[in-house]
């Protein structure tokens, strides 16, 4: 899993919205610039992205599911706040980490954290969009199931 | 399946049999059998309203069953014509037995009153004396009666000129097609012309089938099960016509007309064991008075409640089984009179004056289509392409409700059922079961929407878009046409059942 959200953020994040040296203190560069062994932040942070994101999708599809709740624009609302959410997750841990102190040989900035929650944001709209893209999933709500992108 | 052919004489008859199609739409069925229904309407007053409106009610909803059957709650009671059974691939149909020479005749040219010898011609006179109004109300005698506007309360006339039906070719059809089990019901009104005449002569031909000529199935006929309802006097007339005239039908000549046709009757009808089962109905309420006009504008009467009841004889008629309506040479063996009673007394009637057998039979039923009314006149534009049970396939779209389906037959039909609702709250004796103009939690009178466990009542159009979704959810339906019907069907269903403890 580590690989798999180290290979995500580095493909679409890194360079584009932050530095090379947040890439490396997030995929686990310890404190002491031996290796990546220390706090895999990449794939803590990827966990939530994706729990947080299947969550308010099932609010909207599958725990609240009611004809109020299913337009378009009901899951533009969804999608802005999981979008919000995750920007704010990624923004608030990536600083964390990096108060807690960081290999001396990296160099980061508070732009660096924003960037990483920039990143994570987009991934979060992604990963959402692909999930109401899914005709299986949508199909379990009552409401919602043909709530999508794709229709009008 | 076994057929119920339902003769519908005069104005009432139309208008029993319009109350009848409303409660057959919402879905009102007797327990356990299943007819077809073939209603044959006999009124000479072609240009009558009621005749009129009931025809097109009819006709919207055979189209809407030929469009998705009959197995979707709503309208699950097949209506055909008598033409339809006898030649199914006749387009032009209808469902009004065709009165020969009677269009723009009047009746002493019916009965060649100038060829009669003078002996003759001095009884028809004695026979046919007194007065009575044509079409442009001006006072007639009674022998120059123009019958293209019905009888206007002889039956005098009216069975001289019904007496046409035995050798017509509806007659003929009806009884090459009557097959064992088959029953007929026969709806009239007892105190005018029409109606009074008809049924003793429809009866009289059916129970002396054997001895006609050219006629099939003459056992069958001869001894089926054979029910009617007599309406007694329910409404009042204006006394004058519009024009101001004195009209010749007054309701003070309604008792006298009905005793006399009573007394005929014990002793034709219920004396000779003719009938299996023959209900009586009446209504003393002093109510509102109907416009008086007899001629050819018009006949266009509210609804009334009586016609509802009256329609509920019928399906009454169609619980009793069989066995208990048995007939030998052409005889009942056990015939049955009813009456129609309710708990309550009451000018305004409502779901919970009715005892409990009516109650039951009708209050869910009629709930559930008024409910599907309601959304279709307030929220379907709106949930329209919008909501997931629109959405879902087959589809109901733009193109749908744009459709001669939904457009003309649903649309029109349920226009009616309103019309007839709200026809019967204003009528005295009126029946207002519902608040229609009210939001949906104060639809039904008497009904208490349920809450939630803050104490919440959650029913709105969202709610009924909710249940829709639900109930749509994993069906397979043929068309969009039934998926329209038979989901608003179990939806409403399930709304009365959650919502007010249907």
């Amino acid at each position: 899993m580590k690989t798999l959200f180290s290979g995500m953020y580095d493909w679409f994040g890194t360079y584009l919205f932050y530095s090379k040296d947040m890439g490396d203190h997030l995929n686990g560069m310890d404190i002491t610039c031996t290796d990546f062994i220390g706090t895999p932040w990449y794939m803590i942070v990827g966990f939530i992205m994706l729990i947080l994101t299947l969550f308010i999708y099932a609010i909207q599809y599958h725990i609240y599911d009611k004809s109020r709740f299913n337009k378009k624009h009901h899951l533009w609302i969804m999608m802005f706040v999981n979008l919000l959410l995750n920007f704010l997750v990624a923004t608030i841990l990536a600083s964390n980490s990096v108060k807690e102190g960081y290999c001396s040989e990296l160099s980061l900035t508070t732009m660096d954290c924003i960037g990483f929650g920039i990143s994570n944001a987009i991934w979060s709209f992604i990963f959402h969009f692909i999930i109401t893209s899914i005709t299986v999933f949508r199909r379990l709500s009552i409401n919602c199931r043909n709530t999508t992108f794709w229709k009008p | 399946m076994k057929r119920l052919f339902v003769f519908a004489i005069g104005g009432t008859g139309s208008r029993v049999l319009k109350s009848l199609s409303m409660l057959m739409a919402a879905g009102v069925k007797p327990t356990n059998s299943d007819y077809e229904i073939v209603p044959i309407i006999i009124d000479p007053h072609k240009s009558n309203e009621d005749l009129k409106r009931t025809e097109r009610i009819l006709f919207n909803y055979q189209a809407i069953c030929k469009s998705i059957g009959t197995q979707n709650g709503f309208f699950s009671t097949q209506i055909s014509t008598l033409n339809n059974l006898v030649n199914p691939n006749k387009v032009a149909t209808s469902f009004t037995f065709d009165l020969q020479q009677v269009g723009g005749k009047k009746f002493k040219e019916y009965i060649d009153f100038n060829l009669l010898g003078e002996s003759n011609k001095a009884l028809a006179d004695i026979l046919f004396s007194g007065k009575s109004i044509n079409k442009r109300n001006e006072e007639v005698n009674l022998l120059d009666v123009e019958m293209d506007i019905g009888f206007v309360g002889n039956p005098n006339i009216g069975s001289v000129v019904l007496n046409q039906f035995k050798d017509s070719q509806e007659f003929k059809d009806f009884a090459s097609i009557f097959n064992d089990g088959d029953r007929v019901f026969i709806i009239s009104s007892i105190f005018g012309g029409t109606g009074a005449s008809g049924f003793p002569t429809i009866l009289k031909n059916i129970r002396n089938a054997k001895s006609l000529s050219n006629i099939q199935s003459k056992g069958f006929l001869q001894d089926s099960i054979v029910g009617a309802i007599t309406v007694l006097p329910y409404f009042n007339l204006e006394t004058e016509t519009e024009e101001g005239n004195k009209s010749p039908i007054q309701r003070s000549h309604f008792i006298a007309k009905t005793k006399a046709a009573l007394s005929y009757y014990s002793e034709n009808l219920s004396g000779n064991n003719s009938i299996n089962a023959l209900y009586y109905i009446a209504d003393d309420s002093k109510g509102k008075s109907y416009k008086n006009d007899p001629g050819d504008n018009g006949q266009k009467n509210d609804a009334h409640f009586i016609e509802m009841a009256s329609a509920l004889a019928i399906i009454d008629f169609l619980e009793i089984p069989d066995s208990e309506l048995q007939c030998s040479d052409g005889k009942a063996l056990s015939p049955t009179y009813k009456e129609f009673a309710m708990k309550n007394d009451t000018d305004s009637i409502k779901f919970s004056d009715f005892d409990n057998y009516t109650e039951s039979k009708i209050s869910k039923r009629l709930s559930q289509l008024t409910l599907f009314h309601k959304f279709i006149k307030e929220q379907l534009n709106n949930s329209i392409e919008k909501e997931a049970w629109s959405t879902s396939q087959p589809v109901i779209d733009k193109k749908f409700i744009n459709d001669s389906f939904y457009r003309t037959y649903v649309t029109e039909f349920l226009t009616s059922y309103n019309d007839w609702l709200e026809e019967m709250a204003t009528n005295k004796r009126g029946f207002s079961p519902f608040n229609l103009g009210n939001n949906l939690q104060n639809l039904i009178k008497d009904k208490t929407v349920k809450t939630n466990w803050l104490g919440k009542v959650n029913f709105d159009f969202n709610f009924f878009n909710d249940m829709l979704a639900k109930k749509s959810r994993n069906i397979n339906y043929t068309s969009p046409e039934e998926k329209f019907i038979k989901l608003f069907n179990d939806a409403t269903e399930e709304i009365l059942k959650e919502k007010f403890g249907f």
